[in-house]
């Protein structure tokens, strides 16, 4: 998908995700607490995207589709994702010339996304994938 | 009491009914430690070989056919595994003349490093809650990944010289990139940067200590927080992921800043690490080597980011992942080789590593089912006992059969 | 939180002291307190031109009302709760009476401590011995202001 808003990506980690992750990585609980993205109010009204809504999320390395939210604070030009391997296929990979491996903070663009959020098994098939 | 491996604050006050050898109700297990207690009894990894399940000795004689037919392996994980099965692992690394790794390589390693190497002054968690009057948050949201954090050691309890309570006794100052819940408790205290902006905070901060005006925007603000830690009588500042990555491995600002901390009074340094054992592997591998991560031992002791799991998975032959998910964590190009790669993966559970894994064989989750012993996040070493009996060998009984076998 | 003009609004505001209080306004500290009830607002349930504010203080009141609520007013959302234990060693009623457990940051020993973590999540129990309860109670906040999710409230 060409176009959407540039965004600055932030990944961090919840207490609810590291729940649902003990409980199991392959449960509709680890998907919803990790296959979303935290956007500013006006980031969203600008994309015309709703809460709870699909977001289409696209780098050079890889995209998803993921459940967008709405922030409490205001963070124009800033999204914040749990880290994840949702998160995981946006990044790409490449180690810095200072030798150090990106895992934070990266630029993506992001749209209104179409059907609905990827799943972990469509994950790994494109992992899997020649 | 039972002991909790959740997360590396190791809490150590945990009462569990156990009813008929099985896990009933618990105290005092927060939510996080509360869902790997109940982690035992659902996902487990089962002993497979090439998509097939097998016998776990099946399973840990592919395991050693693996790495026993590779030039050069690497050993990678280890933050969830005992001290114990760690000293195995380098002894195994060493033996099949491999690389070892964890992942600090990508997040704490060097903060760590500078640790326990004494270039950052450190104190223990309990020293914290008996002395500490200011804590500061940097990159880090314990509330969030180590939720006993606040209340066991660095802002709630009651300590030595701190009877009066938080209010008045004690301060908490949250450098972050947005409001998390650890910020949310700080109120106040709370300092919001720009993402990336760590270095400049520290430039700020390191002026206004000398009582020059910072470059920031409310400087009032700046001057102020320099006056408050000029004042404190014991400091401590637990950093975070965030703050490692920010300052992508140069280290240079924030030793300076904490030296200039010391010059004034006194302030200490504890890393808030992920795994409940990642500083007992940084300890381990470092007592050996002198290094806490990506270390070869094909030709000597060698150390440097060509050996770390980013780096190495382009030359390496064979992968053992211990008690870890790097294809889950890290960049879909390198979870791509480790799924090309002859992978075996030891584990508690099924994760996406297991999956890519040709040989998979299952583990004891220690504390609960299996004993041992570890080093909590500020590197005091702490034993512990299974609580329910359980079929799963431990990761040491694991760890040292497959090396019997190469 | 709720608060005085919310329910305020929702009364008949005639100010006819039939509960017995000189003013409604008085009413809704009252409702609010639970040192009145809904009932004891003849107005507002007899005539039918205050069905929908009935209605409508019946759903703002329902935490109030509910099993959830203890004594004291303190409400647990346990799907909010972290099971951190901040409340449990910030509560001045723990701290007193458990120098050995909660005092210095570990869970409670004394057997006299009100709020513990259980199964991952607060629980309140005692709760007579909640500085909010009782002719002498105090408007004591510490297990709210410590909480990094915002999972107790008293209503």
């Amino acid at each position: 998908m060409a176009g959407g808003k540039e965004l600055t990506v932030i990944t961090y980690r919840g207490i609810f995700q590291e729940v649902e992750e003990a409980r199991g990585m392959y449960s509709d609980g680890y998907r919803d607490q990790s296959a979303v993205v935290a956007l500013d109010g006006g980031d969203m009204k600008e994309m015309g995207i709703e809460a709870g809504r699909p977001v289409h999320l696209e780098t050079a390395s890889g995209d998803v589709v993921v459940a967008a939210k709405l922030s409490e604070e205001a963070h124009p030009g800033v999204a914040f994702m749990p880290a994840s391997p949702w998160s995981a296929q946006l990044l790409s990979g490449e180690v810095g010339e200072d030798g150090f491996l990106e895992l934070k903070m990266f630029t993506v663009r992001a749209s209104s996304g179409e059907g609905r959020v990827t799943s972990i098994e469509e994950i790994e098939a494109v992992i899997r994938a020649p | 009491m039972a002991f909790c491996t959740g997360c590396s604050l190791l809490c150590d006050d945990i009462v569990v009914d156990l009813d008929g050898g099985k896990i009933g109700k618990t105290m005092n297990l927060c939510r996080k430690g509360h869902a790997h207690y109940s982690s035992i009894g659902s996902g487990r990894l089962t002993p497979c070989v090439d998509g097939s399940e097998v016998g776990v000795e099946d399973a840990m004689m592919a395991a050693a056919e693996v790495l026993a037919g590779a030039d050069n392996p690497l050993l990678f994980g280890w933050g969830a595994s005992t001290l114990e099965a760690q000293r195995a692992g380098v002894d195994l690394a060493k033996k099949l003349g491999g690389a070892i790794d964890d992942p600090s390589s990508y997040s704490q390693g060097l903060i760590t490093e500078k640790i326990i190497a004494g270039d950052l002054p450190t104190c223990t968690l309990d020293d914290v809650r008996n002395f500490a009057d200011v804590s500061i948050y940097w990159g880090d949201d314990p509330s969030s990944s180590h939720p006993r954090h606040m209340s066991r050691f660095s802002y709630f309890p009651r300590g030595e010289k701190r009877q009066r309570g938080y209010e008045e006794d004690r301060e908490a100052i949250v450098i972050d990139v947005r409001k998390s819940p650890t910020a949310q408790i700080a109120a106040d205290g709370f300092f919001k940067i720009t993402p990336g902006g760590d270095g400049a905070f520290i430039e700020a901060l390191v002026a206004s200590l000398a009582g020059k005006i910072p470059k920031v925007e409310d400087k009032k603000r700046m001057l102020n927080l320099g006056t408050k830690l000029r004042k404190a009588k014991f400091g401590a500042i637990f950093t975070g992921q965030g703050l490692a990555h920010s300052l992508r491995g140069d280290l240079s600002g924030f030793v300076s800043l904490v030296g200039k901390l010391n010059e004034i009074t006194r302030f200490s340094v504890i890393p808030t690490l992920g795994d409940y054992n990642t500083r007992g592997f940084n300890q381990t591998l470092f007592d050996e080597t002198g290094h806490v991560n990506s270390v070869s031992f094909k030709d000597g002791v060698r150390h440097g980011r060509e050996f770390s799991i980013a780096r190495l998975l382009d030359s390496c032959d064979a992968v053992m992942v211990m008690g870890s998910d790097p294809a889950a964590a890290l960049p879909a190009a390198i979870a791509k080789k480790l799924e090309r790669a002859a992978m075996v993966a030891v584990g508690s559970h099924r994760n996406m590593t297991t999956d890519f894994a040709k040989v998979s064989v299952p583990m004891a989750v220690a504390g609960i089912e299996a004993g041992g012993s570890c080093l909590r996040t500020d590197g005091v070493r702490v034993e512990f006992d299974g609580l329910v009996r359980s079929d799963h060998l431990s990761d040491v009984d694991i760890i040292k059969r497959i090396m019997e076998a190469v | 939180m709720i608060s005085v003009m919310e329910v305020y609004q929702l009364l008949p505001k005639t100010n006819c002291k039939r509960c017995g209080l000189p003013t409604c306004m008085a009413f809704a500290v009252a409702l609010i307190s639970r040192e009145k009830t809904i009932e004891d607002c003849t107005p507002l349930l007899e005539e039918a031109k205050y069905e929908k504010k009935l209605a409508g203080l019946r759903e703002l009141l329902a935490p109030i009302l509910s099993a959830d609520a203890t004594e004291t007013g303190m409400v647990i959302h346990p799907e909010k709760c972290y099971g951190c234990g901040n409340c449990v060693v910030a509560c001045p009623v723990n701290v007193a009476s458990d120098p050995k457990g909660t005092a210095i940051g570990r869970g409670p020993v004394s057997g006299k401590a009100i709020l513990m973590v259980e199964d991952g999540v607060v629980k309140c129990v005692n709760v007579d011995e909640c500085r909010r309860f009782g002719p002498e109670k105090v408007l004591c906040n510490a297990c709210i202001a410590t909480c990094p999710s915002k999972a107790i409230e008293f209503i």
